[in-house]
């Protein structure tokens, strides 16, 4: 239930498309709240800011949720990892994670995700620098962060329309990215 | 350790007809291996074994559907939520305990101390091991007698998180501070503080004398070193110390417990060891095993910290005095101070070599840190030991021995590697060491020594307990070497430009277990469904490694069915069959063998129904495609159509069942062989390190992309070993890290490119020939890097983390 400590104010939000009202205490910060309204993509790994596992859009921004008062969110388009693709129909960066084996536990993925989805919106064809740049306040402790880099290096060969090079072996996914499912903020779903 | 045998022969102990003792010993270790015939497949063979299938939970993962033990709050509307007082004074006595203020806030459900009734008064170890554990049950859930700054004193419970943690702050503690000592050294002299009385321990350990803080003291011999080291040999001696390393898992311990419907108390919890803690629970809280269930969804990473149990009784505490379900989660600031990291060490290392390179014996000793309790102290030293230390088996004079000591400092456990990572680094920086001082090449050294396919290690099991005798039926130690080296350019390394910069290579080698030999247990069931599906339910844990897709491509290797024809259930002591659990490098080997069994017994009852439709004898039958063919006539019956008839036929019907449970003496070792490429200036002692190659033998790798990512996330810690500070403490024992921006976990930017070579070689013990993986590449950083920077600029730094002020140290002592 929320940190009410009191207090509690009503927020706007879109959430992944949505409009709604949700009440925030006023000990909550924004990954609380959305954790509290069943977006359990927003993860927290940490005391606060310094892991990246609450990684979303806040107007296009990414932001890590857990460090950002609800009411600094006040009437902004949030979006989290669920609102890129579904189990059936995965965004391009989502599938090249699952093809190049970049996921092991799991919990720091949707950060991940987010920031590389930010990451090939703004330079669809950057280099592994570019990409350890872009994932270097995402915490991982399972991978090493080398399939995760060849993931996001293959998922933007394959947002380009490239022939996808699954970096490290693993299965080729389909040939180019399908309309709308081509590089955006959110893969296409989203206004911008 | 085997006080009556000859030593082992320098020629490896193989066998020989003339010596009665070897005779006896190929007996009892046989180099053949009554393997059946379908578990050794050519790769052309292999349906699903040996493939990139993908991962099971990876798309639940990667859309953020995944549920973790924290996101089951919704479904309790009336759930509590628990904090922790834990103490501020390193050593002493809880005097008082003034809740007033906190038990008068609004919010606040229940006030826990040592004297509630909730609170159980048994002594315990958190230690996740086999029964009885091979550690002291020296832990109270809350304590009168605080040992380290951390140790939990009070527990709250409150409607929300915000309140819980108000409350904890609103307790008064009161102490009577004792003297404290945080230095193992220290720790050891009669004269320090004594952090445990004899009668506050059950369960004590070989060895233990608390009077010196000595929780265990381990030791093993082969042959006779002492005689050794006075020979004509040449003797040298170094030194090592390794860092206190944090789990760092990103999923901080989480527990949720609450009793329903049926008064059964459930824990939904993020642990390594559902059926221990079941276990564990019973014996704490005075209930029957049968009256607990432990069920763990998906688990945000273990790497040993969860091999615990670390937090459960808390919430169980609070949601029996409340009669509400409660959760639990751990800070990230208490996962730093609170929870368990890697136990530092010092190590000696001592050889005797001969002019010709012959070693001809090699004594280690270790003093652990294992900080206020002793969970997994004594057997973590003893894989210092037996973990590396059978890399050359055919040494024939080798010893071990080491001392466990209690400090005021934070608790050590478990953690990826166990007690492998320490040794490997002052055994493989030695031997480096050595090898340089007789101006021979380090790694055809190394080549010349290490263990082989047919040895018979006596080390991993000279000192008893944790290992066992065991010959060796698969190596690819050569071949690492070789694809290593190859990957890594040894042969053409190329030199800086500039004149104070320096490129060097270094290599280490090790191996590692697969799961405690003569102690696991593993067990699975298999039930088919009409329509030709399966249910899998394995006591088996996956917390992020990928085992319930391994476990799935061995059922439908067996079942001869796609990966998506079969669902599986994992670790949910209520449901699926008992486990001890993942560690030990022991899921894909033991558990992964029980589902194998499981699918060959369902297996045969899916023949004798194929026979029955097909009618054909079962000897002509086999199953794959989904279908049981006939190899002589070419007809098939679909497993569908088999699932109908079984379950809704005329004459007969059958539920078609397959269980299977494995345990086996057998744990063969996995090898690794680590290069490192550096580049140090000279000049200011900073060095960068290009690439990290590891080339791992696992026997054949159930699933060739995970098992990539076990090694590159293995690599990765090990690097952060030998770079890293780890959770330094203050003169109190205090953590002086509190999140992650203080921790030093290497960076995406921070880390070098992993390069991971699998080298399959087939072990007949293990599923479809596998062995384990995820560990051995934990071990093997710190020591090659040691060595590239020797390699380099020619000074060698022992104690972790590697750094530029002490590379320059070396530098400017070696200038002056």
């Amino acid at each position: 239930m929320p940190n009410t400590g009191g207090i509690s104010v009503d927020i706007e939000l879109t959430i992944n498309g949505e409009r709604t009202t949700v009440e925030a205490g006023s000990a909550d910060d924004l990954a609380t709240v959305l954790r509290q309204h069943g977006y359990i993509g927003v993860k927290c790994g940490c005391d606060g800011g310094t892991c990246g596992a609450s990684k979303v859009f806040v107007d296009g921004e990414v932001r890590m949720a857990c460090g950002m008062a609800p009411r600094e969110a006040d009437g902004s388009e949030i979006r989290t990892v669920a609102a890129l693709g579904t189990q059936d129909d995965l965004h391009p960066v989502q599938q090249a994670f699952v093809d190049n084996f970049a996921v092991q536990c799991g919990f720091c993925i949707p950060g991940m995700i987010i920031q590389a989805v930010a990451l090939l919106d703004s330079n669809p064809d950057p280099s592994e620098r570019e990409v350890r740049e872009a994932l270097s306040d995402n915490v991982c402790r399972c991978t090493g962060y080398q399939k995760p880099v060849e993931a996001v290096l293959d998922a933007a060969g394959r947002m380009r329309g490239e022939q996808s090079v699954a970096a490290d072996g693993g299965q080729p996914a389909s040939g180019p990215p399908q309309p709308g499912e081509s590089a955006g903020c959110c893969g296409g779903g989203c206004d911008e | 350790m085997s006080e009556d045998d000859e030593p082992a022969k320098p020629d490896g102990g193989t066998a020989s007809q003339s010596d009665p003792v070897e005779d006896e010993r190929s007996e009892e270790h046989p180099l053949e291996w009554d393997e059946p015939e379908n578990n050794d497949k050519a790769p052309d063979e292999r349906d699903s074994v040996s493939h990139r299938a993908e991962k099971y939970d990876d798309r639940k993962l990667v859309t953020g559907q995944a549920k973790y033990t924290a996101d089951y709050e919704e479904r309790y509307p009336d759930l509590a939520y628990a904090a922790v007082v834990r103490s501020e004074i390193p050593h002493g006595r809880v005097t008082d305990i003034d809740t007033s203020t906190a038990e008068a806030m609004d919010g606040v459900e229940a006030v826990l101390t040592p004297e509630s009734d909730a609170v159980p008064d048994a002594k315990y170890t958190s230690a996740g091991q086999s029964y009885p554990e091979p550690s002291p049950w020296d832990m109270h859930v809350l304590n009168e007698h605080v040992r380290y700054i951390g140790d939990p004193v009070a527990a709250v419970a409150a409607e929300d998180r915000a309140t819980a943690n108000a409350a904890v702050e609103a307790i008064e503690v009161s102490y009577e501070e004792d003297d404290y000592v945080t230095d193992p050294e220290a720790a050891f002299d009669s004269d320090a503080p004594q952090l445990f009385e004899d009668d506050e321990v059950e369960n004590e350990i070989v060895g233990h004398d608390y009077n010196r803080n000595r929780m265990a003291h381990i030791e093993g011999e082969l042959g006779d070193v002492d005689a050794a080291l006075d020979g004509d040999a040449h003797v040298h001696e170094t030194e090592w110390e390794t860092i206190r390393q944090s789990h760092a898992n990103v999923e901080k311990h989480t527990a949720l417990a609450y009793t329903n419907e049926d008064d059964r108390h459930v824990l939904i919890t993020s642990t390594q060891v559902p059926n221990h803690t079941r276990r564990q629970l019973a014996h704490l809280f005075d209930i029957p095993i049968r009256d607990i269930r432990v069920t763990k969804p998906r688990v945000g990473g273990g790497f040993g910290g969860k091999q615990a149990m670390v937090v459960e009784p808390i919430p169980l505490a609070l949601s029996l005095a409340t009669d509400r379900p409660v959760l639990y989660e751990a800070s990230r600031q208490e996962e730093f101070y609170a929870m368990r990291s890697r136990h530092p060490m010092k190590v000696r290392t001592r050889t005797a070599v001969t002019d010709d390179g012959d070693i001809e014996a090699i004594d280690i000793y270790a003093l652990s840190n294992t900080g206020a309790y002793g969970s997994h102290g004594m057997t973590v030293a003893g894989n210092v030991g037996s973990k590396p230390l059978p890399l050359y088996s055919k040494v024939p004079n080798v010893h071990f021995e080491a001392d466990i000591v209690h400090t005021n400092t934070p608790q050590t456990g478990a953690m990826r590697g166990y007690g492998a990572p320490q040794g490997t680094l002052a055994l493989e920086g030695h031997l480096d060491e050595v090898a340089r001082d007789l101006g021979l090449d380090p790694i055809e050294f190394r080549r010349r020594h290490h263990m082989e396919v047919g040895d018979l290690d006596e080390i991993a099991g000279m000192m008893g307990g944790e290992g066992a005798n065991r010959r060796i039926r698969s190596c690819g130690l050569s071949e690492c070497i070789e694809r290593g080296k190859e990957a890594i350019g040894y042969d053409d390394l190329e030199q800086p430009d500039a004149d104070h910069l320096h490129r060097g290579i270094g290599m280490a080698l090790s191996a590692q277990g697969t799961g405690v030999a003569g102690d696991e247990l593993g067990a699975a069931q298999i039930m088919m469904n009409e329509d030709g599906s399966f249910h899998l339910q394995v006591g088996g844990v996956d917390i992020g490694t990928g085992a319930d897709t391994a476990f799935l491509q061995i059922a439908a290797e067996v079942l001869g069915c796609d990966e998506d024809d079969i669902i599986v259930k994992s670790s949910d002591t209520d449901v699926t069959p008992f486990d001890y659990g993942a560690y030990a490098s022991s899921t894909t080997y033991i558990s992964g063998m029980a589902v194998k069994k499981a699918a060959e017994d369902a297996k045969e009852r899916i023949l004798d129904w194929g026979s029955k439709l097909l009618d054909e004898p079962v000897e002509n039958l086999e199953t794959g495609d989904g279908t049981v063919y006939s190899e002589n006539s070419g007809d098939s019956v679909t497993l569908e159509e088999i699932g109908y008839e079984a379950a809704y036929g005329d004459d007969e019907r059958e539920h078609i069942l397959g269980k299977g449970t494995h345990c086996t003496e057998e744990s063969p070792p996995p090898f690794a062989a680590q290069f490192v490429d550096v580049t140090v200036d000279e000049e200011t002692g900073e060095f960068e390190v290009h690439k990290l190659v590891v080339a791992v033998d696992c026997g054949v790798a159930i699933n060739p992309g995970m098992a990539e990512g076990q090694i590159e996330g293995a690599n990765h810690m090990s690097y952060e070993m030998a770079v890293s500070e780890g959770i330094t403490l203050d003169d109190e024992g205090r953590a002086e890290v509190s999140d992650f921006d203080e921790y030093g976990l290497p960076s995406a930017t921070e880390t070098p490119p992993i390069e991971s070579i699998l080298v399959e070689t087939h072990e007949p013990t293990g599923p479809f020939g596998a062995k384990s993986v995820a560990e051995v590449p934990t071990n093997t950083v710190p020591p090659a890097l040691s060595n590239a920077v020797r390699d380099a600029v020619g000074v060698r730094i022992r104690e972790m983390p590697i750094t530029a002020e002490k590379i320059r140290a070396k530098l400017d002592e070696r200038g002056g």
